[in-house]
């Protein structure tokens, strides 16, 4: 048998049973994986390894030395999810971002969720991505978040929870698509004898879905990048790239009369939509801050008009907010008039006295983190912090309540990775993408992330996270 | 009340410039308070015209070719009438304006000084709050530049009508108090005094209400309002970027005056 550290006491193993025998959908691949010896595997690792770097999949650190690009790893042992389980998780999404679309459509018309008393105005209008200019400014389709990702993890009994909505610019769609290609350029034998429905179709997703959420009707589409220097670089130019798009920097950019263009050298050409990849903030320095050279002048008026498209619509970070997320099951019932197919993660709000109270009384034990953070910064992880790191962490919570909430500490499920001595088990996550125009798409799967070190519950790849393929088992067709 | 406004704004550049895009809110709307009679602008190209997020009329002038200045005037007519309120149909909701910006980001020292006036809200409360903050600031030409920020003026003890309003948001948005800055004219008997002017209005009772810091004034009478804002930077008359050019020198020549009223029919 393959040398195998079996999975932790009072976790939920993907692919596992506390007993050692393994799941039934992952049968087939550990019938393959027993008539493999370790040497293979490990040399099979080195060779991913060698054609993800010519490949030139790396991610920027933020707080490393400067220019520090590094390879994330990846693993090749696939996290498997039954079509089943699989189709029952896509409706909840689709039921999920339907809604938040929906409250992003409301807030910026005629705030019906606020006037109705189901969210608190201040909640809203207080917050600093809720963008004033997006008032009664009407999109395609009345759609904000074109593209989305959830974020998704299991707790000890194997059921599914949503950590997280990202309705901004979420990023890791390029490795969703690079580790299957990987994968099947490893182990092609795996992919006749398993019915592995592909995701190789989402840049046409993409395209579609950008070009749906245009006025025009043969719309001129471009990325718009921050820059070589983004950590997400190798995402921008391999979309572009496999949209058949043109990668664009705001100074490649300029307004005139009421539309945008793109400078080419055969003159000045229109452009209609725009995907981009930089925050609000970025956007038109005449709008918004002042010292970005990263956008374009103007864009904000020529948007506001309606004369070019921009993916994800400016203020939609309002919606995905820490603040706002537990609101999210409500949302769902408010405007579908349906029950929340998937649940949150319990959450206390620190800004009301009574919820901080608890958590400071329960700091070992919860994951405190910013209002508005993202990519696993600024946070606390209880169980794994220190008795100063957690006295240090207390300070900042009381002094800004408002800043902060608070999760318990959930166990995440685990998967195996390959390491040197065999399989071992390690947490993961899963971000599906979810495409959202005329109708709602999906690609089966998504993204999963790996905490690479063991026991550690931090999958964020700025934070050391790697990354493996994620298979949807099709039903076996009779 | 009828004013003539001329305002001509004048950049210079070293070098050359090769390419620049203008935000221009030079263009007042017509309200319960001001009815605009004519207007117009003058400028090197054609502006196209929108609304911006706080309902100001916003022109976007873009000159792509190599430039060495920019020359923007306008030129127009405005009744004033002695309504105290403000009418306005606007959706975007007050609360945005409590809403801190890095301008009017309050420091200890503001935060302190606001507290003083917590307790009750209303037009008196406000007017008090204006009275201490000029006494505590007094009006200073050339003690601040454009870019000072609320509590650089406030700690600095001094400012100009920029900074008197930028501190008075401030303050009332430590309080929780809707407030936003204002853009604008101003007829003084004076003809010397600079004709361009910032404010400040409260939302108080469901009403924007004015407060002048710099002139003491929560009755307006003599202002011209051009455009409201979260800070300056929302409404100032004229914000652009620009790609070359060196050092740039700017000059700002605004004249209100009064023309006789023809008698009612």
């Amino acid at each position: 048998m393959f040398p195998c550290t079996p999975p932790g006491t009072g976790i939920y193993d993907e692919m596992l049973l506390q007993d050692g025998s393994v799941r039934e959908h992952y049968a087939a691949y550990w019938k393959w994986l027993n008539q493999r010896p370790l040497e293979e595997m490990e040399r099979k690792r080195r060779e991913a390894e060698l054609l993800f770097h010519r490949v030139g999949i790396t991610f920027a650190v933020y707080g490393e030395s400067r220019g520090t690009e590094r390879l994330i790893p990846f693993d090749s042992l696939p996290r498997i999810i039954p079509a089943q389980e699989w189709s029952a998780l896509e409706e909840g999404i689709r039921q999920r971002v339907l809604a938040l679309n929906m409250f992003l459509h409301d807030i910026y018309h005629d705030q019906r969720i606020i006037r109705e008393g189901r969210l608190p105005a201040e909640q809203v209008f207080g917050n600093a991505h809720y963008q004033p200019c997006m008032q009664d400014v009407n999109l395609p389709n009345d759609i904000y978040a074109q593209i989305s990702g959830v974020d998704l993890i299991r707790d000890d009994s194997g059921n599914w929870f949503v950590l997280e909505d990202n309705l901004r610019t979420p990023s890791g769609v390029s490795y969703m698509i690079e580790n299957r290609r990987m994968m099947m350029r490893l182990f092609p034998e795996l992919f006749s004898t398993n019915p592995v429905a592909p995701v190789d179709h989402y840049p046409s997703l993409l395209l579609e879905t950008l070009q749906q959420g245009s006025f025009v009707s043969h719309p001129n589409v471009v990325l718009l990048t921050p820059g070589r220097y983004n950590s997400a670089y190798f995402e921008h130019a391999f979309l572009a790239q496999q949209m058949g798009i043109e990668l664009v920097e705001g100074a490649d950019l300029f307004v005139k009369d009421g539309h945008v263009f793109m400078r080419t050298t055969a003159g000045p050409q229109r452009v209609d939509v725009i995907y981009r990849r930089i925050d609000d903030d970025y956007l038109d320095p005449l709008a918004f801050r002042q010292d970005s050279a990263l956008g374009v002048p103007g864009l904000l008026s020529v948007y506001r008009e309606g004369n070019v498209a921009i993916a994800n619509a400016v203020g939609t970070g309002v919606a995905d907010d820490k603040s706002i997320y537990p609101y999210v099951p409500d949302m769902i019932r408010f405007y579908l008039d349906e029950e929340p197919i998937l649940h949150n993660v319990p959450t206390w709000q620190c800004r009301n006295p009574k919820e901080l109270d608890h958590v400071l009384h329960h700091l070992p034990d919860l994951v405190v983190k910013e209002v508005h953070g993202a990519g696993g910064y600024g946070m606390l992880v209880g169980p794994a912090s220190t008795a100063e790191q957690i006295a240090q962490f207390r300070e900042r919570l009381k002094a800004r309540p408002d800043n902060y909430i608070a999760q318990p500490t959930l166990s995440l499920s685990t998967c195996p990775i390959f390491t040197a001595a065999g399989i071992a088990p390690r947490h993961i996550d899963l971000r599906p993408f979810v495409l959202s125009g005329r109708d709602i798409r999906m690609v089966p799967g998504g993204l999963t992330r790996v905490a690479m070190q063991q026991g550690s519950l931090v999958v964020n790849s700025s934070q050391g996270g790697g990354t493996k393929d994620t298979w949807v088992l099709e039903e076996p067709s009779c | 009340m009828r004013l003539t406004i001329e305002h001509r704004t004048e950049y210079r550049y070293e070098q050359e410039v090769a390419h620049s895009t203008q935000y221009l809110r030079l263009t007042p709307k017509s309200s319960a308070q001001q009815r605009v009679l004519s207007w117009d602008l003058d400028m090197p190209e054609q502006a196209s015209r929108s609304t911006d997020a706080f309902g100001n009329v916003l022109h976007v002038l873009t000159l792509d070719r190599p430039h060495d200045s920019i020359s923007i005037t306008a030129r127009g007519e405005v009744d004033i009438s002695d309504v105290l309120l403000e009418s306005e149909e606007q959706r975007l909701s007050p609360l945005v304006f409590q809403r801190f910006t890095p301008i009017t980001r309050a420091d200890q020292e503001i935060k302190d000084f606001a507290a003083r006036f917590s307790g009750q809200r209303s037009v008196s409360q406000m007017a008090a709050l204006s009275a201490a903050l000029i006494e505590k600031m007094p009006y200073t030409p050339g003690s601040t530049i454009v870019t000072s920020t609320a509590a650089e003026a406030f700690h600095a003890g001094s400012g100009v009508c920029q900074d008197h309003a930028h501190v008075f948001l401030s303050c009332c948005r430590v309080l929780g108090i809707p407030a936003r800055y204002v853009s604008g004219y101003l007829c003084t008997d004076d003809s010397n005094h600079v004709a361009s002017h910032a404010w400040a209005e409260v939302w108080l009772d469901g009403v924007w209400q004015t407060v002048d810091v710099t002139n003491q004034v929560i009755t307006p009478s003599h202002h011209l309002k051009l455009a409201v804002g979260l800070d300056y930077l929302d409404a100032c008359p004229v914000r652009g970027v620009r790609y070359g050019g060196g050092i740039e020198s700017m000059h700002a020549f605004a004249l209100v005056e009064r023309s006789e009223v023809p008698a009612e029919q």
